[in-house]
């Protein structure tokens, strides 16, 4: 034993990695598709599908009702207008993101996962576009299927495909542009808040509030306080903000009775302010992800 | 009950930002009836009952009781510190009856003040006529019933806020207003019948489809079943990773 070696050194066979590095832009497209199907829950378990695809039934539901008008009225008939959509579904749409975007940040910030995506080729940044694409993209996703069903059933309905096509392709650009603005908006402010609150439920119920009670406590200031004042506070709420610029882009006139009537804005303010507001969260967003620690 | 857990269920509610989201909440009514009382009103009595009724008890009391329902046991789960009560040598249903305590506590700790602070302002300088007293007790009978429900829930799925949300937005939000025949099982409209019981304006201004003692039974019926539910469901836990 005394005249046995120290110490051996065994070669275990660690090799290198010699195959192709993808790099930062592969990194992050690998990151979107992987959260975009997150989004909806595919290659996950039937109950993390349950919710995202069940709230996308539900935004298709006023097309659907809207498709068997069209097909039993001889005569066109438009019960659910393009630029009322979003209107109609905009709790459900707030509810999509509610429960969705907790489930696109909080869950690597749950699982001390962000350290192993930001040792490899992806930025903090990156991280934060991937998310915020994925999400925009689930957005439009529920929100131009149903349009671009609406529009079709209302244009194969029509005596003449041809005919509704020229009278009515403006609405196909209107849809694009409004959903786009909606869907950055609405995945800008619901990142912003589940990246604050990794708890699922409190991030939950914050995006809820951030979009349902500004929604009332616009409202009501717009009511009580003096009209020229008072309508400034619309262009805080982000259900108003769509509410105006969809009308804005179909180019129709809000009805007078109305809030977003009233407080008689040129549309393109509400486009604008939807703008501003979708990049000042996503500066945020660059903020938060550049001060985390993973 | 037991002591400990209770404690350490109130120290759970403590965290900073998360108790910043609660209080948001509470403020929120406050704030409104402020803006409200700064308008000209014809009927304060009225619109207070709609405004308590539409904003406290539709959207307030569910999302404040969700919060803190879903997590008292759920986020115990989610982080695995679950197993470590359940193994201790407590009868289940002493673990429920101390989470259900301590839920009801902090859920009413916010709500309740709020509805009354609100209450009190939107009603300021007219007679009361017990709309601010059936609110409050509406509101402290739904902490009771809501966090029953949202606990059974948290313990019955993985996924007990998505549940949770579609109940209060999707069955309480659409279908009961609906389908009037399934009001008897909404949560609000015991709550609302509960108002309407104590508050003594006439039928147009404030009207509740459910009577006062009825509500007050169902939704004592309500909470305690959930209750009984969720202690079977833990004494038969079996834990899995849920993430």
């Amino acid at each position: 034993m005394a005249d046995a070696p120290a110490g051996t050194i065994y070669d275990v066979g660690y090799q290198r990695y010699e195959g192709v590095r993808l790099g930062r832009r592969h990194a992050i497209w690998a990151l979107y598709v992987h959260s975009l199907r997150g989004v909806f829950g595919i290659g996950r378990s039937w109950s993390s599908k349950v919710g995202p695809m069940g709230l996308a039934v539900i935004a298709l539901v006023p097309a659907i009702f809207q498709l068997g008008v069209a097909a039993v009225t001889p005569t066109e008939l438009s019960v659910i207008r393009p630029e009322e959509y979003y209107n109609l579904i905009e709790v459900v749409l707030a509810i999509f993101c509610a429960v969705v975007a907790p489930e696109l940040v909080g869950r690597d910030q749950r699982t001390n996962t962000l350290s192993l995506y930001f040792s490899r080729a992806l930025r903090r940044q990156d991280y934060a576009l991937a998310k915020f694409g994925a999400l925009v993209t689930g957005m439009l996703a529920i929100t131009v299927i149903p349009q671009a069903i609406m529009f079709l059933g209302n244009g194969l309905a029509a005596n003449d495909f041809g005919d509704y096509l020229k009278d009515n392709w403006t609405d196909l650009p209107s849809i694009l542009g409004s959903a786009a603005l909606l869907s950055g908006l609405i995945a800008g402010i619901g990142l912003i808040i589940a990246a604050q609150m990794p708890r699922r439920a409190y991030s939950t119920v914050g995006i809820l509030a951030a979009f349902l009670l500004t929604s009332i406590i616009a409202a009501s200031v717009f009511e009580t306080a003096d009209q020229n004042v008072g309508r400034f506070v619309l262009l805080l709420s982000p259900f108003h903000i769509v509410r105006g610029f969809t009308l804005w882009f179909f180019d129709a006139t809000p009805d007078p009775g109305t809030q977003i009537g009233e407080a008689n804005f040129h549309g393109i303010a509400y486009a604008i302010d939807a703008v501003l507001v979708t990049l000042l969260m996503l500066a945020l967003l660059f903020r938060r992800y550049e001060k985390i620690s993973p | 009950m037991n002591a400990t857990v209770f404690t350490l269920t109130l120290r759970q509610f403590a965290g900073q930002r998360r108790s910043l989201l609660m209080f948001g909440l509470a403020l929120i009514p406050v704030a409104l009836a402020i803006i409200f009382r700064l308008g000209e009103h014809l009927d304060q009595q009225e619109e207070t009952a709609n405004f308590l009724a539409n904003v406290v008890i539709t959207l307030i009391l569910p999302l404040a009781c969700l919060i803190i329902g879903t997590s008292a046991l759920g986020s115990e789960i989610e982080d695995g510190t679950a197993v470590y009560i359940l193994a201790k040598p407590v009868p289940r249903r002493e673990i429920i009856a101390a989470k259900f305590a301590a839920s009801v506590l902090i859920a009413a700790a916010f709500v309740v003040p709020a509805t009354v602070v609100s209450g009190l302002i939107g009603l300021q300088g007219v007679s009361e006529e017990g709309i601010v007293t059936g609110f409050a007790i509406a509101t402290l009978v739904g902490v009771f019933a809501y966090t029953a429900v949202f606990i059974l829930l948290s313990l019955a799925t993985s996924r007990a806020l998505l549940f949770g949300l579609a109940y209060v937005f999707i069955w309480e939000g659409l279908i009961t207003e609906l389908f009037s025949g399934t009001r008897f099982l909404s949560i609000r409209q015991y709550c609302l019948g509960i108002a309407d019981f104590f508050a003594t304006v006439s039928e147009q201004e404030f009207e509740a489809t459910i009577g006062g003692p009825e509500a007050f039974i169902l939704a004592a019926v309500a909470a305690a079943g959930a209750l009984f539910l969720a202690v079977r469901r833990l004494e038969s836990f079996e834990l899995t990773n849920t993430d």
